[in-house]
């Protein structure tokens, strides 16, 4: 058991730095200058010459690289060539808007999948069943971008109901649900919609395995059997699918924070790659691949606790 | 204000605008403007001097340093606002005393004796005096962007007392006092220059209050201000990086103005809207199609000649702005005091392009065009024309502006190319052949040469008419049109600047009505 913890961990660490490996050096290629990005179009070539050795971008990669990847693992991630102010705090507050958002369209996904992919599975080759079924086919073949565009078109725009864009901090109480009610929505859909199908394939797998009969045949109703016996096993691949998911909403937050002018780390991250602010793609980035990577480790180390099947060495 | 609207319009607008939501990630709000009927309307129901106005804007300051930062959006929240100079432009493009009461210009045009004005103070108590003026214009040499080279001529600035200030150029140039007027002309404490990037400390209407990055940017009246106050107590800038979400955000009340506006496409709807007003004014830029002198066809007279002819600026116009707007048919603007209409000279007449291109060879051109939404269409609609006079144009999308920059202006690797240029009098590049449009003409640059050597506007208006024909004629590029700015204001919003001068937004007349 904690031979396997440590195992997990240790490709953690690994993946890591493999990652910042791939995320600096991919920068370093990225064609545009990040000099004459902060300068414009009217800048002289002496201008941008002065400020790329101002910045420090005209030294070789790799010692560019031992600097920033140093820094970065001890909290201080040097200074936004554009913002001119140092680069943790804006990706921490930005990191921080996300993970609400992120955290909101788990929510409502989870909201959505649970009771939409359990019906489906229960209801399995009748009428009902089916038009669960298609309505979470519908939903996965909205994206969610468009999903956010309809959202605000009838509930800000048409209904005047909820703000069509902007943010406020969880401290606003009321007005905090307000503004991310729509973003959370438009998010959760899509990835719910995917989420039931999992759900509703993984229940109609439990239903059908032997320990259920035996529950059945013991004199338990279908109902008190699924909930007592089968959502458990059935558990074990929705989690897995969660955190997978949890990746694709991540990436999924970057178009919405946009349509819904959300300051997350998604909107941070276009405005950075138009300004060539390569300190704060790298460290946004950086974050985004410890984070998922964060929450595949959680899950793997979650679902021994679950299913403790799954606790017995391989 | 929070208002209902009518399903239907709205509902295809926000969609149709939709898949411009990923494309214009980041775009910038650079396009504006045409004429306007009616300026700004008196609030008939008296005004409320203690309302706070929030104001929806395009193009995101990086930070608060247009000394070292690029681009319009940092000085054109700031200037006019928090900084003032010596002298500003009105809305007609006019050069109007500022911190300057009056000024004196020698008879060799190469001495500028100003008169400041007393008792004016920073935001942080630092007084504003000679000393202040000759601080500021010899810091012009620490700056990086936003051209301070066009204000080279300046040799030395003497204190003459504590409210007089004399700048001696090394030659005469007529532009020096509209170049004052922008951002190159804001004055500095000497005790803020460190902090430029966060803090803003200035004479002017509005203290600076916080600036929460690419999400707004707040000003609170200065009460002490040495001239007639502020119509607002507060201004709140809110960043949109989206024009739909700018015009939705005004549609549900999230913000009461709007500047800068993209969202063509919306306002049809918004001018059939009682509680919202749109006002079109008239911008700087010039939206122009250069074609690479280097290429082997187009070096050729007749060939950029029947270009011209084969393109149909209305259809142009149409697919870029909604038909907002003004077509160009050379590189100065309408309120640029020497603008003439060449509109004529190159007609759309494909008929004359083909006849044009019967003795020229011209391959396949390639076609640079930035990933800007009136750039991209703007090209489709150039590609169609021009395959009708038989050029077979290929088109490829880059990045703006950081491929774009490389490719064209640095690089400059392309047959033909796309840009709104937003900066104003920016046909002052055609008289350097470095410049990535190639145009090299000595008769043009004598011609530059004596209008800034002009001692008089009539003198400098009637030598850049006359450059600017010279350049019309050599067409080094296709000017298609000039973009609208466009506010859009509810109900109560008054004092609004029309146009975007290039210069900041003068945001100090706005007033809430009761």
């Amino acid at each position: 058991m904690l031979l396997n913890v440590l195992r997990r961990v240790g490709v953690f660490a690994v993946t890591v730095f493999v990652a910042s490996l791939v995320v600096f050096f991919l920068l370093g290629v990225l064609p545009g200058d990040p000099a004459r990005a902060q300068l414009g179009l009217q800048a002289s070539e002496e201008q941008v010459q002065a400020l790329r050795e101002q910045l420090g971008v005209d030294r070789p990669l790799p010692v560019r690289y031992l600097e920033w990847i140093m820094g970065f693992f001890t909290g201080d991630m040097g200074v936004s060539y554009a913002t001119r102010s140092p680069v943790a705090p804006q990706v921490l507050d930005a990191l921080q808007v996300t993970l609400l958002l992120v955290l909101g369209g788990i929510g409502v996904a989870i909201l959505i999948a649970l009771p939409l992919g359990i019906l489906a599975a229960v209801r399995h080759q009748r009428p009902d069943g089916t038009i669960f079924s298609g309505l979470s086919q519908l939903g996965i073949s909205i994206p969610n971008f468009l999903a956010g565009l309809l959202l605000i078109a009838i509930f800000s725009v048409a209904l005047g109901w909820l703000p069509s864009g902007g943010w406020q901090p969880p401290i606003a109480g009321v007005d905090f649900l307000r503004h991310i009610a729509l973003p959370a929505l438009a998010l959760g859909l899509v990835n719910g919609a995917i989420l039931a199908r999992y759900t509703r394939a993984a229940v109609l797998e439990v239903m059908r395995e032997d320990f259920m009969r035996t529950a059945r045949a013991k004199g338990l109703k279908p109902a008190s059997a699924l909930v007592r016996h089968g959502l458990r096993n059935a558990l074990v691949p929705v989690l897995t699918v969660t955190s997978i998911e949890f990746a694709n909403l991540i990436i999924g937050a970057v178009v919405i924070e946009t349509v819904f002018v959300v300051p997350g780390l998604g909107s941070t991250l276009i405005r950075a790659v138009a300004n060539r602010d390569l300190i704060m793609i790298q460290s946004i980035v950086m974050c985004v691949v410890v984070l998922v990577l964060l929450v595949n480790l959680l899950v793997d180390l979650l679902r021994p606790v679950i299913d403790p099947r799954l606790r017995m060495p391989s | 204000m929070q208002r209902l609207i009518r399903a239907g319009t709205p509902l295809t607008a926000v969609l149709a605008v939709g898949a411009l939501t990923l494309s214009a990630c980041g775009a910038g709000g650079d396009d504006a403007g045409t004429t306007d009927q009616d300026g700004t309307e008196a609030t008939g129901t008296g005004e409320a001097p203690d309302a706070n106005v929030s104001i929806g804007m395009f193009a995101v300051p990086a930070n608060l340093d247009f000394t070292t930062t690029g681009g319009a959006a940092v000085f054109e929240a700031l200037l006019y606002n928090v900084y003032e100079g010596l002298v500003r432009l009105d809305e007609d493009g006019e050069i109007q005393p500022l911190l300057a009461e009056s000024w004196d210009i020698s008879d060799d045009g190469q001495e500028y004796t100003f008169h400041l004005q007393e008792g004016v103070t920073f935001h942080d108590g630092t007084a504003f005096d000679a000393e202040i003026v000759k601080f500021s214009l010899e810091r012009l040499d620490q700056w990086s962007a936003n051209t301070p080279e066009a204000l080279d001529a300046i040799e030395s600035v003497e204190v003459v007392d504590d409210y007089e200030v004399t700048v001696a150029l090394s030659e005469p140039d007529y532009n020096a006092l509209f170049w004052l007027a922008g951002p190159l002309g804001a004055m500095f404490s000497p005790d803020s220059v460190e902090d430029l990037a966060t803090e803003a400390n200035g004479t002017g209407p509005f203290e600076f209050v916080s600036y929460e990055n690419a999400v707004r940017m707040e000003f609170a009246r200065n009460e002490d201000y040495w001239a007639e106050p502020a119509g607002v107590a507060g201004v709140e800038l809110v960043y949109y990086e989206d024009a739909s979400a700018a015009a939705n955000a005004i549609r549900t009340g999230g913000v009461d103005a709007v500047l800068r506006s993209e969202a063509f496409d919306q306002f049809e709807s918004f001018e059939a809207d009682e509680d919202i007003e749109v006002r079109v004014g008239t911008s700087q830029g010039v939206v122009v199609m250069s074609m690479n002198p280097d290429h082997e066809a187009l070096a050729q007279d007749e060939v950029r000649e029947a270009i011209h002819h084969a393109i149909d600026k209305e259809a142009v116009l149409a697919a870029a702005t909604a038909g907002y707007g003004e077509i160009l048919g050379g590189p100065s603007v309408p309120t640029d005091p020497y603008y003439s209409d060449f509109t004529g000279t190159y007609a759309y007449d494909p008929e004359t392009a083909q006849e044009l291109l019967e003795e020229a060879e011209v391959e396949a051109l390639t076609f640079n065009v930035p990933n800007r939404a009136y750039a991209e269409a703007s090209a489709q609609v150039i590609q169609d024309n021009l395959r009708e006079v038989g050029i077979d144009v290929t088109l490829e999308t880059q990045e703006f502006p950081a491929v774009w920059v490389e490719e064209n202006m640095v690089n400059q690797d392309f047959d033909l190319t796309i840009i709104n240029h937003v900066e104003p009098r920016n046909m002052n590049n055609y008289a350097f052949p470095d410049y990535y449009w190639g145009y090299d003409s000595d008769a043009a640059r004598e011609l530059f040469d004596e209008a800034a050597a002009a001692t008089d506007d009539e003198e400098y208006a009637s030598r850049m008419q006359e450059l600017t024909e010279l350049i019309v004629e050599d067409t080094p590029g296709v000017w298609l049109y000039n973009p609208p700015n466009v506010g859009l204001a509810t109900e109560g919003v008054s004092g609004l600047p029309l146009n975007d001068l290039g210069v900041g937004i003068d945001l100090s007349n706005v007033t809430v009505s009761e």
